[in-house]
């Protein structure tokens, strides 16, 4: 079983997606306008990068949770307005500090609420720390992996969630934007993350039971 | 005549106060890029591109752009070019290093647009340098070139003529994010000063 990406065709989308670094992690690039069923065909885990065109996705949103409804993971970057498109998100916005580094003695107010969380096997809750632009309110019996505290008027909520009640299979849903930054040459943390990110995921790709289209599962 | 700026599912508040500026007059209306091929372009002057912009969507339509910049319109795209959606530009190299000396903005020639506007202004960003540019696109023969990055000298901001009409890049966040507290909130009157007027 194989790991899908989506192309927005923006530059950071190219990079990220075919720059030599990641390319072999991904074994499909669907460029997200011509997105069809038949190119989820074998896919067992797809990525919805972040800054894909939230109006694309919202056109093609029954196609994903379907995809996720077969037993398959998906797994949705930020600022995509998911809370449009994915079933149970609430997102509330968020000042952004973009320079919070640059504070002496700054302190993020990100919190691992979940370090047994198979995915911090792979990856360094240092690495999911940067800038942000709002909060989620996952779905009710969904698991909070990375959150904020409510600040002054402001909501607290998720910054990297796991859903695995809304659908028959697993969503991941994060307001990370590590495709732009890398895609840009900036924001070495968004390097260090999808470093140690997008070799989980086709570890998981690859390791997953994917239901067969008659219900049975099957091992890969 | 009017400038078009093409929007891209989401909202973003400086391409929001760029079309909204007083000295745009209300000429910069925003349009969704995949609109793009029912649009008329008869009755427009300016073509206005993201660093977020589809460039494959614009790929598949590089004919059309060629053809209304050599009809006498002005074309600035911000951002790295990944697909070539305008003639004649060469592939986006990124700067080698991460250090003050690969990411010092340097002015080259003098021009309309950014007239006052300090090369530390646009080198740093509260202290931080490489926000404006990290890298360079090799710019057609006879381009010429306002501003370098780096000890390589790499072109970030050049225009050049096609035809009747006038390409400007800008290789780097796009051109109306700035405007802060320092000389950076001359760019965008004088940019659109130069959308809408004749000079290169």
């Amino acid at each position: 079983m194989t790991l899908a990406v989506l192309d927005g065709g923006t530059f950071y989308h190219h990079d990220t997606i075919y720059g030599p670094r990641y390319r072999a992690n991904f074994h499909r690039a669907i460029y997200v306008r011509e997105l069809a069923p038949r190119d989820l065909d074998g896919i067992s885990l797809l990525i919805v990068p972040d800054r894909i065109n939230p109006d694309q996705l919202r056109a093609h949103h029954q196609l994903l949770i379907e995809f996720a409804d077969a037993g398959n993971t998906l797994i949705v970057f930020g600022e995509n307005e998911a809370e449009t498109w994915l079933p149970g998100a609430v997102w509330a916005s968020r000042p952004t500090n973009f320079w919070w580094w640059l504070e002496p003695g700054a302190k993020p107010p990100h919190r691992l609420v979940d370090p047994r969380h198979a995915l911090f096997e792979a990856v360094r809750f240092e690495d999911t720390i940067w800038h942000f632009h709002g909060v989620l309110t996952p779905p009710a019996g969904a698991r909070t992996l990375i959150d904020v505290p409510a600040e002054g008027d402001y909501p607290g909520g998720a910054l990297l969630y796991e859903d695995t009640v809304t659908t028959r299979g697993r969503i991941i849903v994060a307001t990370l934007d590590p495709f732009y930054h890398h895609g840009s040459g900036f924001m070495p943390a968004t390097t260090r993350f999808l470093d140690s990110f997008l070799p989980w995921a086709k570890n998981q790709a690859s390791s997953q039971v994917v239901p067969a289209r008659d219900g049975a599962a099957r091992k890969p | 005549m009017s400038a078009l700026l093409f929007t891209f599912g989401y909202r973003d508040r400086a391409m929001g106060s760029f079309a909204e500026h007083p000295a745009a007059a209300g000429r910069i209306i925003r349009r969704d890029l995949y609109d793009f091929d029912d649009i008329n372009l008869d009755d427009v002057s300016v073509l206005l591109f993201s660093m977020h912009a589809d460039q494959r969507f614009l790929a598949a339509r590089a004919g059309r752009i060629a053809e209304f910049v050599r009809n006498g319109g002005t074309v600035l795209a911000n951002g790295h070019i990944a697909y070539p959606f305008l003639p004649d530009i060469g592939a986006y190299t990124p700067a080698p290093g991460q250090s003050l000396k690969h990411l010092r903005i340097r002015r080259v020639a003098e021009h309309a647009i950014w007239k006052g506007v300090n090369e530390d202004d646009l080198t740093f960003r509260r202290g931080v340098a490489g926000f404006y540019g990290r890298g360079g696109h090799q710019p057609p023969p006879g381009a010429t070139v306002i501003h370098t990055v780096g000890q390589d000298a790499q072109p970030v901001d050049f225009i050049y003529r096609l035809g009747a009409g006038r390409v400007l890049i800008h290789g780097g966040n796009d051109l109306w994010q700035y405007g802060g507290g320092d000389s950076t909130a001359l760019i965008a009157p004088q940019l659109i000063a130069w959308l809408f007027g004749d000079s290169i």
